[in-house]
């Protein structure tokens, strides 16, 4: 039934920017000390987990942030932050490169002046010196923009300023009333009828954009959506969210919830004080709480985390840009650009999800999902098997000389 | 080939099933060992026992029992079906179902907290054909047992304990009565007293166990976990292990399914898959809501489909993959098949067996034969 990816912490609630979207530094939690992390952490991979992800608040705001990054690399987790960028210079960045870090998930929400106007004066050029240094030493780095009514007039400027600081990948997310305690505010975030068409064009001039440079963005079925939900006209993905098996949420205080968005106490899994990762997740209490989401249905979100949900759906629209693009450029400029935009692709999935076997899997299992037979043993490696099998071949040979 | 040589090469044959199972992933060998739960309904409310809260309303029924005996006995393989619960004997069919498995001439083994085995029952019991009846008992105390379990329980198991003997010494034959004790803090120093009160009222076997914290929580390693030895306390268990160790090398009785040590380990959280790993393929649990699984996640529900399709599906795949991949050991000895986990020494084993038998070389080749059949089977599909 689970099938566990990714494993997000958010670390801390503490964060070093006050942004107009989000309320979460208001509210001040305890923190898990570093011991019970390393002991979360190590039984990550048993329950089939690829992917560690920081997040917060700030992250970097921990001081054992790189020792938790060292020891999820050393127990064989690809790492990830979340991270407002501004405590990231060069030495920090030297520090996250040393840690073996995959992927640094910087945010940028436009240009400087509306960055600044929603995390605070000065932040977008800490950003940007952000963005060089993780550049300068190779660090995988991708762009996280909140979608709103300030920001979506601008949304090519930050595909622009990935190109510029070769960010292989731009996540779009709507502004979500989840980081908001006061709800009056909501209105002030979304987008009234009336915008509706004008932020459809530039979203499909943004999917043009990354296209043209092999910038990787969320599917574009969910890209489409976002007016519509911004606009109250959709309310995101109405299907049971892939996520709920694939994604696991933990809160500073170390609390497992089946995803962030359905963190009410009635939904907690169990707290992992006192209790290990390995009990808790696919435990008792965890399959009744997705059987009880499954009948009563996802509230459902637009969190870009999730935007894997939207993708298949897109397939159909995904052929006829391709045809257009092929009839548009001739087959040399489409395979060429066809050609980067895998590459960067691949590029983003090997540090980010996981080994090119994983990837091999993937593919195997489209076309061979039923076939639990002796073919499953080529995939759990049989290395050695043979050698053993001819050592105990050769001792019983021998006996029989004897 | 006479029978102790089919069972020579039978086991050697049983091992490498396991040792290929294991190895790639494939159930080659049925499980060992089948615990069927077959109800959630016990009289006691133990403190250290999740089944009763997290299998509320759920009891197999009749039917599927006996369906998945006869799958059971379809096996060619060598096997024990446990009857659990909750509480077994708080069944009606109990005993029908005793028949209806010892007539198939499976093995069959049962577990009680012994509150209802009063003499008329325990007449009932030693004359069923079981292999083998284990009696919980927690304490040499009966303050600690009771604290543990619930007031009475102490004297309840003592009692059943008496009557399973006496019976047993009237009728002559019967199962073998064993003691099944569970290592945690509340009883650590009285582990080695119990074996004086067992072997007091005529028990043959005394099986120790280290504590899961819960059913649902079968490795949780935390210092802070309730029934958790810890700190000084460990330095107590060392001494216990010592002299229990001590005293089952002169007397016997205790049956160590793996080096007592380990449990020293265990609690401190040092426990690795060098020291002690599990084959999950050996052991399979049968809920009360007809759930089969060995560690973790169902690999299906004996009530939608036959155990032998349960054992192949998609999820018990991934569900033994995922042990596979447990470094965390929980010293539940049933999971455990040591010797197993290396060809060579299955071989060096067989071969140290076979080397004075009158049909060596007959033997030899048709292990030799089982190799090759395994051999061309992997080179078929990999």
């Amino acid at each position: 039934m689970f099938n566990l990816k990714e494993v997000i912490i958010s670390i801390t609630n503490r964060c070093n920017s006050r942004c107009k979207m989000c309320d979460i530094p208001i509210e001040k939690t305890e923190e898990l000390d570093t011991p019970s992390w390393k002991h979360i952490i190590r039984d990550l991979p048993s329950c089939g987990a690829k992917t560690l992800v920081f997040s917060g608040g700030e992250p970097l705001l921990r001081e054992d942030l790189f020792e938790l990054l060292s020891f999820a690399k050393s127990v064989g987790l690809n790492t990830c932050i979340t991270s407002n960028g501004i405590m990231i210079d060069d030495s920090v960045a030297s520090k996250l490169l040393q840690t073996g870090i995959n992927v640094v998930n910087v945010s940028v929400e436009g240009p400087e002046e509306v960055h600044d106007l929603l995390r605070g004066a000065g932040n977008f050029k800490k950003t940007v010196l952000a963005l060089a240094a993780l550049g300068k030493h190779k660090i995988e780095t991708t762009i996280a923009t909140t979608v709103s009514r300030y920001t979506y007039k601008n949304l090519n400027s930050v595909v622009e300023l990935a190109k510029e600081y070769n960010v292989t990948t731009v996540k779009f997310q709507p502004f979500s009333s989840l980081f908001v305690d006061d709800k009056k505010r909501i209105k002030e975030f979304t987008i009234s009828e009336n915008n509706l068409q004008e932020m459809e064009t530039i979203i499909k001039d943004v999917i043009l954009l990354s296209a043209r440079y092999g910038i990787a963005v969320n599917p574009e079925k969910y890209l489409l959506n976002i007016p519509y939900y911004l606009s109250g006209k959709s309310t995101g993905s109405n299907n049971v969210c892939g996520a709920l098996l694939s994604s696991c949420p933990i809160n500073s205080k170390g609390e497992i919830f089946p995803c962030w968005v359905l963190s009410g106490r009635d939904n907690l899994i169990g707290s992992l004080k006192g209790n290990s990762f390995l009990s808790l997740w696919g435990g008792r209490r965890h399959i009744s709480i997705i059987e009880k989401i499954e009948r009563k249905g996802c509230p459902s979100c637009m969190m870009s985390c999730y935007d894997g949900n939207f993708g298949q759906a897109g397939i159909k629209h995904r052929v006829i840009r391709g045809l257009s693009k092929l009839k548009n450029r001739g087959f040399r400029g489409y395979l060429a650009q066809l050609l980067r935009k895998l590459q960067k692709r691949f590029k983003f999935y090997f540090a980010y999800r996981g080994s090119l076997a994983a990837l091999t899997r993937k593919f195997k299992g489209i076309f061979r999902r039923k076939a639990i037979s002796m073919t499953k043993i080529q995939e759990q490696g049989t290395e050695g098997v043979f050698t053993e099998i001819e050592i105990a071949e050769q001792m019983l040979k021998d006996e029989l000389k004897r | 080939m006479d029978r102790l040589e089919n069972n020579l090469l039978g086991e050697f044959e049983t091992n490498i099933n396991f040792y290929f199972s294991e190895v790639l992933n494939y159930p080659f060998a049925k499980p060992y060992w089948i615990y069927l739960s077959l109800s959630h309904e016990c009289t006691y409310r133990c403190k250290m026992c999740g089944v009763v809260k997290i299998l509320k309303g759920y009891e197999l029924p009749t039917e599927a029992v006996e369906k998945t005996l006869n799958t059971i006995d379809s096996w060619k393989q060598d096997c024990v079906v446990l009857f659990t619960g909750g509480e077994v004997f708080l069944r009606k069919d109990i005993f029908h179902l005793f028949d209806y498995s010892v007539a198939k001439g499976l093995k069959v083994e049962v577990v009680s907290n012994g509150a209802l085995i009063d003499k008329e029952l325990a007449f009932k019991i030693i004359s069923s054909g079981l292999q083998n009846i284990a009696i919980s008992l927690d304490g040499e105390k009966e303050d600690t047992h009771d604290r543990i379990r619930e007031k009475g329980a102490f004297k309840k198991a003592i009692g059943a304990i008496t009557n399973l003997v006496q019976a047993k010494k009237e009728i002559l034959k019967g199962p073998q009565i064993s003691v099944w004790t569970t290592i945690m803090k509340e009883n650590i120093s009285e582990l080695f007293d119990i074996i004086a009160l067992v072997n007091s009222l005529g028990v043959e076997c005394l099986v120790y166990h280290p504590v899961i914290v819960a059913q649902d929580d079968m490795q949780n390693t935390q210092a802070d976990a309730p029934f958790w030895i810890k700190g000084n306390d460990l330095e107590i268990l060392r001494n216990q292990i010592e002299k229990i160790v001590d005293y089952q090398t002169k007397h016997g009785l205790v049956a160590f399914l793996h080096d007592p040590y380990l449990w020293l380990k265990y609690f401190n959280g040092q426990l690795c898959r060098k020291d002690w790993k599990c084959n999950p393929f050996v052991f399979l649990n049968i809920g009360p809501d007809g759930e089969t699984r060995s560690c973790g996640a169902s690999f299906g529900n004996i009530k939608d489909m036959d155990l032998d399709k349960c054992l192949v599906t998609a999820e018990a795949l991934k569900a033994r993959s995922l042990m596979r991949l447990c470094q965390k050991p929980c010293l539940q000895t049933c999971w455990g098949r040591p010797e197993s986990d290396s060809l060579t020494k299955i071989t060096e084993n067989f071969i140290a067996k076979v080397r004075n038998n009158k049909n060596k070389n007959k033997l030899v080749k048709e292990a030799l034969s089982l190799l090759n059949n395994y051999a061309n089977k992997l080179k078929e599909h990999v």
